[in-house]
């Protein structure tokens, strides 16, 4: 079939074309796929064909390869491994063939699909010329085809995994790509796609950088390529200087000197896409030594893997200064500009993380600046010194920014009620609230009852501010109310919660809260303010309660009245659910309030349910939180509640889509039976029904699968040995699950994490099973299952990759199984690995929550054995 | 498609607004505490058994762990982290509850590491008033928990140290109440019943402050440890000697029906705890006693000693049990009726008892089975009539001193009829004639030689019994035969006049100048 035109079409303005040309090639894909994507390829290949039929050929070819969702993606890479060797192999020469194409275009589009080929063929050990093929490629002569061909291999690396191709492939690659970016290389494109490859490509070359030659080669050609004349070869370089900073920290000293030579040179005087890239390596070095210096703090025995080098220490004196200068380099409106990122935000961000990275030791050299540009008449050197200020407040100790912030926040008061800039107020705003924020409990030293009525008048004012400024203020409270949490009585808060609420609820009325995200401050200020309430004010937290209460029936009113204020109201909603459950939360917890709030439990079920019902296909998360809440404040008699709300429940456990909302709907289910404890049973099948399905869902987000199994825990905590019944369908699930998380088998701490998460879920779901038919005369019904579970223990333990958390739920679930089965399983624990040398090992732990579950263990084991 | 344009920046500015923040951390707040409630839940199970363990025997033998920690370690280790609750409750910033928390739980595992908790230190170092001021109403689950078992565990050290807790009482006593979540609640009893348990002059004290109303109430849902643990602590609470605690017990609404209830249907454990409860109100108050006479207690009693195998329970079933038949002869007249099912189901569930293997039940169901044995002539043709009666003859010559004792007094009353008046009883001399022949005179010769002035008593009873009541005179032969005489003769001097005027006189009487005559 010849698709030229219809590919033209498909790109027609004329929607009825297009729409026409697209559903012919849906249909042509559906009835003949593997002709469907010859045709696709032979069409980018062909040199006849007009560039834009041939772009979107390879585009589509692309999405037929991969997608962004990982249900999708698997089905498209085994729908490929499926088709016909003929078939892929005509299409894979056409890909490469178009490699040497005159059209641009049509390389690029190539290149990309290639390395889409290659990241699913290259781990099932397929396609193995692809490399060798390119490699001779890169030799050729004319530019146009060593260009694709550095682009191909670029995308290629960023396709697969680096085991997946051998160390002497790795070599070759390298070779080609750090010969592309030298200096001889007179072809600019060559060059840039090199360089560009390189960023993917670094990912790959452990061993080389471990190499003294091959590393100062790459470090230098690399360095080299900085300079180039062409500002986007530039910023690649820079790119790569970024990702070399954190991947090979540890081989950076000896090339730290000239790299800030040449950062400090680009930051200065280039142009701003590469200035940025050149503040973002030091950023990045930042990112390293805190993490670093974190795990020395946290971990004094351990040896790091990786020596603190002490970087940005060395080079503060000099890259100090560099940072406030760009700092002054603000444009006119980024306070109203959301994606706004300049020199200016730039270097105040790193700015912020040097303070964090080397404490008291940024003060001095930051306070003459600040000093000297605070009164002055521009207002970007008062932006700018009030912007470093607040920049650097997290990481010196508190003693050292105490006696500062003492001084300056009379002055940052008075600018924030008097200066002209807008600027300068958004900025004294936030930097009030950084103070606040990072004092946490100092702040009582510099905020008196005394002044606090005077700093909360200000705030208050601000708030009538244009909305970026009130935006700020609002934030500046909600840090200082933070400050304040847990006080006891005589809180400063007290005497002014009314104004304070009553500022706020009007700053939700703005005309314009909806721009800089005014609104949505204002309210997540009221519910850290309520939040952090002392007892003297729960009387005004309930008559607040009505007023929410009142907010949130207008939007379902004015919902009803009129259809296309939906997308509004909805928000809205959300943040009005926010603050019901935040509420609940504070009320529900204080013993004089506790019985004065159950009298609205009613109306606000109500309302939450109206808000469900708003939506036909969908539940309201926020909703779904405060739902969590107002079933811990009432209890069991939450159980009057459930015949209108489960299927609210069950339609949040089926939203495959939203996955957050499936797992705060879970969350809910567990809050649920805490609440309800065996009231809960008549729903459980329901529940369990869905909660077995979601876990056998590959569309659902893995995510969720953890706090589904502690879930189950949940439900046999609350039904005891009524979960009976669900034993034959939750155990398999179970026991499969823990036999594909015995074995992490991989170095990507991202997996190990999830791994982990998916052991204490699973283990929960043990403890919960064990605790709940604990005295029941049905134990010897989880006997048969004592073996697999000792089993996982034993074999988690082997692994040694399991975190602290893992650790003690493993723990518990050694004692709770000996427990609960008694003598029945003495024999069978006494024979696990997990009962002597991880139990030890537990014991004898530093973490005392491990060591209690372990002791716990203990107790139940030796029980266990002479029972 | 191929990203032309410069690299999006991946960082975000350190100047942003709060709100997104803020949703993000108040739904990661919602998940935590989701998470810490299970853990809560999870570890107020675990901690209450461990407890309930600790003051039984199985403490691990193995307790290397708990020994290498010098004791002076673990007091310096202790008196710091007195000071650093202290610290942490005058701490008022950000995190200071988790602050608090944190203290409190090291200190709660300084308590409980050692089978020698360093709770001299703790109180040194003046661990009380914080603790008292961290029950304040108000205050955090999580808190009140941790609290709670540091007082919980200082309330199981010596006398003086229990002693301590007064001043934590009144909070303690206040968050039982009903406002309070179930942990809480369960933690606290657990408190009070260490303190309870310490003698009568601090069980006084609760009781004035009014921890019964809010412990018995405790006792009336269906399910959960916190049920088990108000049994535990009610019956340390009401064990007397003043039986008016267990007489108020039983009159508190609702408690009546609990107890039955539970016994019924709790699971072993808490039928444990609910039958030490009855124990005591049967033990101490005949208005106790004989309202739980007149209820389905006795066939629930008897339904549990068929049934279960759990010595812990067991024995203060039985024990119950006795006391009902022992104190209220409302039990033997009018349900233990001879003839009746009930009372064939007793005496076979004590003869189970007889023949465990555990001293503490044989003891217990002959002490039970006398007690039925001084009922009527037909409650001992029953006995008489039994299986019991081999086990018990077995018994009197082998079993340990105290178990014999008991048999004695079964098989004593075995032979003798309710007295008509005043007198000495009638005799039943069948049973007397067969008991003797199948040879127990043995056993009874052996306790009069017991420094046991019970036992010695019962003995010379049952010597008279068959001196002046085996046919044709055979009596003194017969104890001769057994050396009953110079058993008897022992006490010619003996400072207990009672016992020295009845020997004296058997031997006066039976074997005097004209003893031997005839023979």
């Amino acid at each position: 079939m010849e698709v030229t035109q219809f590919l033209l079409s498909a790109q027609a303005v004329e929607s009825t074309i297009r729409k026409h040309a697209e559903e012919t090639l849906k249909q042509f894909q559906e009835q003949n796929l593997p002709g469907f994507l010859l045709s696709l390829s032979g069409e980018l290949a062909n040199e006849e064909k007009p560039v834009e039929s041939r772009k979107l050929a390879g585009l589509i070819l692309k999405n037929a390869l991969d997608a962004k969702e990982q249900h999708r993606k698997y089905e498209l890479v085994q729908r490929w491994l499926s088709l016909d060797v003929a078939v892929k192999s005509q299409i894979k020469a056409c890909l490469l063939q178009t490699l040497s194409s005159t059209v641009s275009d049509a390389r690029s589009t190539a290149s990309q699909v290639i390395a889409k080929v290659a990241g699913i063929e290259l781990p099932h050990k397929q396609w193995p010329e692809l490399i060798g093929y390119l490699l001779s490629n890169v030799q050729q002569v004319p530019p146009h085809i060593k260009q694709a061909t550095l682009e191909t291999l670029g995308y290629m690396c960023e396709e697969v995994v680096p085991d997946v191709i051998d160390q002497d492939q790795v070599n070759k690659i390298l070779t080609a790509v750090v010969q592309g970016m030298n200096a001889n290389e007179s072809n600019t494109e060559v060059r840039l796609a090199a360089t560009r490859a390189l960023y993917n490509a670094l990912g790959f070359a452990q061993a080389n950088f471990s190499n003294d030659m091959e590393r100062d080669y790459i470090m230098r050609v690399v360095c080299e390529a900085t300079l180039s004349p062409e500002l986007k070869i530039r910023q690649a370089a820079f790119e790569c200087l970024v990702s070399i900073g954190s991947t090979y920290y540890d081989k950076l000293a000896a090339y730290i000197q000239d790299i800030f030579n040449i950062t400090s040179k680009a930051v200065r005087e280039d142009e701003e896409p590469v200035a940025l890239q050149a503040i973002e390596f030091w950023s990045s070095i930042c990112d390293e030594e805190i993490d670093i210096l974190e795990e020395y703090r946290g971990d004094y025995t351990a040896d790091s893997d990786v020596p603190c080098y002490y970087f940005i220490k060395q080079a503060l004196p000099a890259l100090v200064p560099m940072l406030l200068e760009t700092l002054l380099k603000q444009e006119e409106d980024q306070d109203q500009d959301e994606g706004a990122w300049n020199l200016a935000m730039a270097g105040g961000t790193c700015l912020g993380l040097v303070a964090r990275t080397v404490g008291d030791d940024i003060v001095p050299l930051v306070m003459p600046f600040i000093e000297e540009n605070i009164t002055k008449a521009d207002w970007r050197q008062r932006e700018a010194a009030t912007y470093a200020f607040g920049s650097i407040m997290e990481g010196p100790s508190p003693d050292k920014i105490i006696p500062i912030a003492n001084v300056a926040l009379n002055f940052m008061l008075t600018a924030l009620t008097n200066d002209p800039s807008s600027h300068v107020k958004d900025t004294t705003a936030w930097t009030l609230g950084r103070i606040f924020e990072a004092l946490h409990g100092s702040t009582v030293v510099i905020v008196t009852p005394e002044n606090c009525e005077q700093i909360i008048k200000v705030l208050l004012q601000s708030m009538k501010d244009v909305p970026n400024v009130a935006e700020k203020a609002c934030g500046a409270l909600y840090f200082l109310a933070q400050a304040f949490e847990d006080v006891g009585p005589a809180s400063p808060f007290a005497p002014c919660f009314h104004e304070i609420v009553q500022s706020l609820l009007n700053v939700t009325h703005r005309e314009d809260a909806g721009e800089s995200r005014l609104r949505m401050a204002a309210y997540e200020t009221l519910n850290e303010v309520v939040r952090c309430s002392s007892n003297e004010t729960a009387g005004l937290v309930l008559e607040l309660v009505q007023v929410i209460m009142t907010e949130l029936h207008g939007t379902l009113e004015a919902q009803k009245s009129s259809s296309d204020m939906r997308e509004k109201p909805n928000e809205l909603q959300g943040l009005l659910c926010g603050c019901l459950q935040v509420i609940i939360q504070k009320l529900g917890a204080l013993e004089p309030t506790k019985y004065a709030f159950m009298q609205y439990a009613d109306q606000i079920m109500n309302l939450l349910l109206g808000v469900f019902a708003c939506r036909s296909a969908t539940v309201h998360e926020e909703a779904m939180l405060a739902i969590g809440a107002l079933a811990y404040a009432t209890g069991s008699s939450f159980a009057k509640y459930m015949p209108d709300f489960y299927k609210y429940l069950e339609m949040g456990l089926q939203n495959f889509e939203e996955y957050q909302v499936c797992a705060v709907t879970v969350g809910v289910v567990g809050d649920i039976c805490r609440a309800l404890e065996d009231k809960i049973l008549p729903y459980c099948d329901g529940i369990m029904t869905l909660l077995l399905k979601d876990l056998s869902s590959n569309q659902l987000h893995r995510s969720v699968k953890p706090p589904i199994f502690s879930c189950f825990g949940d439900i046999a905590l609350a039904i005891g040995e009524n979960f009976e019944k669900y034993l034959m369908y939750a155990m398999p699930m179970l026991q499969s699950a823990a036999e594909l998380s015995a074995h992490t088998s991989s170095v990507d701490d991202e997996m190990i994490e999830y791994t982990n998460l998916l052991r204490n879920g699973i283990l929960e779901a043990y403890s919960g099973i064990f605790q709940g038919f604990k005295n029941s005369p049905k134990t010897q019904l989880l006997i048969p299952y004592a073996p697999h579970i000792l089993q996982f223990l034993d074999s988690i333990y082997l692994e040694k990759d399991m975190d602290d958390v893992v650790m003690k739920t493993a723990m518990g679930v050694l004692g709770d199984l000996a427990d609960t089965l008694g003598s029945n399983a003495g024999s069978l624990v006494q024979q696990s690995l997990s009962s002597k040398d991880f139990l030890n090992e537990c014991l004898s732990s530093e973490d005392h929550l491990i060591k209690e579950s372990a002791e716990w263990a203990r107790l139940a084991i030796s029980r266990a054995i002479s029972g | 498609m191929a990203d032309e344009t410069s690299t999006p920046h991946k960082r975000g500015p350190i100047k942003s607004s709060v709100g997104s923040v803020a949703v993000q951390r108040r739904r990661e707040h919602a998940v935590m505490v989701g998470k810490e409630r299970r853990e809560a839940l999870m570890r107020t199970k675990r901690l209450c058994r461990v407890g309930v363990s600790s003051d039984s025997d199985d403490v691990p033998a193995d307790d290397d762990m708990m020994m290498d920690e010098e004791q002076s370690v673990l007091e310096d280790q202790t008196l710091k982290a007195v000071e650093e609750l202290k610290q942490a409750v005058g701490y008022q910033g950000k995190g200071a509850m988790q602050k608090r928390v944190n203290a409190l739980r090291e200190l709660r595992r300084l308590l409980s590491k050692s089978e020698y908790p360093p709770v001299e230190a703790a109180l040194k170092a003046g661990a009380i008033h914080t603790l008292v001021q961290c029950l304040s109403f108000g205050s955090p689950d999580e808190q009140l928990l941790e609290t709670a078992w540091c007082l919980t565990n200082i309330a199981a050290g010596k006398p003086e140290e229990t002693k301590a807790l007064l001043p934590a009482l009144p909070l303690l006593i206040a968050h039982l109440g009903e406002k309070s979540s179930l942990p809480v609640a369960e933690q606290c009893a657990w408190a009070l019943g260490n303190v309870a348990g310490e003698g009568e002059e601090l069980r006084n004290v609760l009781l004035s402050q009014g921890a019964l109303q809010p412990l018995s109430r405790m006792m009336l849902p269906n399910k959960g440890t916190t049920v088990r643990t108000a049994a535990w602590a009610l019956s340390n609470l009401i064990k007397g000697p003043d039986p008016r605690a267990a007489t108020e017990l039983i009159r508190t609404d609702g408690v009546l029906d609990a107890i039955l209830r539970h016994l019924k249907k709790g699971d072993e454990e808490l039928t444990t705890e609910v039958a030490w409860v009855v124990v005591y109100l049967t033990a101490l108050s005949n208005i106790a006693t004989s309202i739980l006479a007149k209820s389905d207690l006795l066939q629930i009693l008897v339904d549990k000693l068929a049934s279960s195998n759990s010595l812990q329970l067991l024995i203060p079933v039985l024990r119950s049990l006795g006391n009902l038949v022992a104190g209220d002869s409302y039990v033997t007249n009018n349900v233990l009726v001879a003839g009746c099912e009930i009372t064939a189901n007793v005496i076979q569930a004590l003869i189970k008892c007889l023949r465990s293997e555990h001293r503490v039940l044989k003891k217990e169901s002959a002490w039970v089975l006398s007690n039925v044995a001084a009922g009527s002539v037909e409650h001992k043709k029953l006995i008489h009539t039994s299986e019991a009666l081999s086990i018990l003859m077995h018994l009197l010559s082998t079993a340990p001193f105290d178990i014999r004792r008991e048999v004695a007094y079964v098989l004593g009353n075995l032979c003798v009829a309710p007295a008509e008046g005043s007198g000495r009883p009638h005799l039943i001399v069948e049973h007397l004639v067969s008991l003797v022949g199948r040879g127990c005179l043995g056993g009874f010769i052996d306790l009069v030689r017991s420094a046991d002035i019970e036992a010695a008593r019962l003995g010379l009873q049952f010597i008279e019994l068959v001196l002046r009541g085996m046919p044709n005179g055979e009596g003194p032969k017969l104890v001769e035969v057994e050396d009953g005489i110079e058993a008897m003769e022992r006490f010619q001097f003996h400072e207990n006049e009672d016992l020295r005027n009845m020997a004296n006189e058997l031997v006066d009487k039976y074997f005097g100048e004209d003893y031997g005559l005839d023979s």
